[in-house]
């Protein structure tokens, strides 16, 4: 085991290799963390600009779902019916989820497809953080919407 | 200088930190290089712990839009900054030539940011017939799915 160092008879040819181990192992240590940190994001649709010239004569959809976020208590609702606050979106949550469920027994689906309708519209006045919207967005698409929608005409500011 | 070995005489009583010391260089070199390797564009102190937003692959690659709103005033894409007017031309452009569906922008916004100033962004960004945007959060680790 031990280098006979000195005395020049025979060094031994063997390269001592566990720095190298060593050096490679915390590589693929640091590698292993990086790695998961995946980017990803919420996808949002935004309805096409009103053009000036076209009368949108749009029939309003009865399954429309719209989530408003208030202004000044940061409460939120969903369809006018009080549904929790923005820390806090389970009971939000909740309610989509409930309402999702109903529409798959009895097979509300979205015109022209085989969908179940799960659209869901976003609606906030703009001096509400943007974080506070990522939240209740958040927890509509926790509940299975897709698609959402960012409602960009006319907020309130 | 010699170590003594056999003769149990004395024991070296120090322990050799020289390979820690090594190891330690060689992350602290390791960190320094890939730390702003790693960063694309500007930092933006975006939503954290989220349940559930989908990985998306396409975020990082240098084909995808990506604008950053650190603050109210300013819009970023890539390192550098656009006023709202130049961001739809620079939009347009890197748009062209892409397929209907990757035709998405992606908007990295600060938490801090007003709402409004979020869609003072889609606005310009739907200017561009661009109909799909992707807002950049980070997952909270551990959710499944």
């Amino acid at each position: 085991m031990g280098m006979s160092s000195g005395g020049g008879k025979g060094a031994s040819p063997n390269i001592n290799v566990t720095p190298l181990i060593d050096v490679l192992l915390v590589l693929l240590i640091i590698f292993m963390i990086i790695a998961p940190s995946k980017p990803s994001r919420f996808k949002a649709q935004v309805p096409a600009e009103p053009k000036p010239d076209e009368q949108t004569a749009s029939k309003p959809n009865p399954l429309t779902l719209v989530v408003s976020i208030n202004k000044g208590d940061l409460k939120v609702t969903l369809n006018n019916e009080d549904a929790g606050d923005v820390s806090n979106t389970e009971l939000l949550t909740n309610k989509l989820q409930q309402i999702f469920k109903d529409r798959e027994n009895n097979g509300v689906i979205r015109e022209g497809t085989n969908e179940v309708e799960k659209t869901v519209f976003i609606k906030s006045p703009k001096t509400v953080s943007y974080g506070n919207v990522v939240k209740v967005i958040d927890g509509v698409k926790f509940a299975g919407a897709e698609p959402i929608g960012l409602q960009i005409d006319d907020l309130q500011e | 200088m010699a170590m003594q070995v056999g003769g149990a005489e004395e024991y070296n009583s120090e322990i050799n930190v020289t390979p820690m010391v090594d190891v330690m260089l060689v992350l602290l070199i390791i960190f320094m290089i890939v730390t702003p390797l790693l960063q694309q564009g500007v930092s933006v102190d975006i939503p954290r712990e989220m349940n559930s937003p989908e990985e998306d692959q396409e975020i990082t690659k240098d084909t995808s839009v990506v604008i950053a709103i650190p603050d109210n005033n300013n819009f970023y894409i890539g390192k550098d900054p656009y006023p709202l007017e130049e961001l739809a031309k620079k939009i347009e452009a890197k748009m062209k030539n892409m397929p209907p569906e990757r035709r998405i922008v992606y908007i990295k916004s600060s938490v801090e940011v007003n709402y409004g100033t979020v869609v003072k962004a889609i606005d310009v960004i739907r200017k561009q017939d661009v109909d799909k945007i992707g807002l950049i959060a980070d997952k909270k680790k551990g959710v499944p799915k």
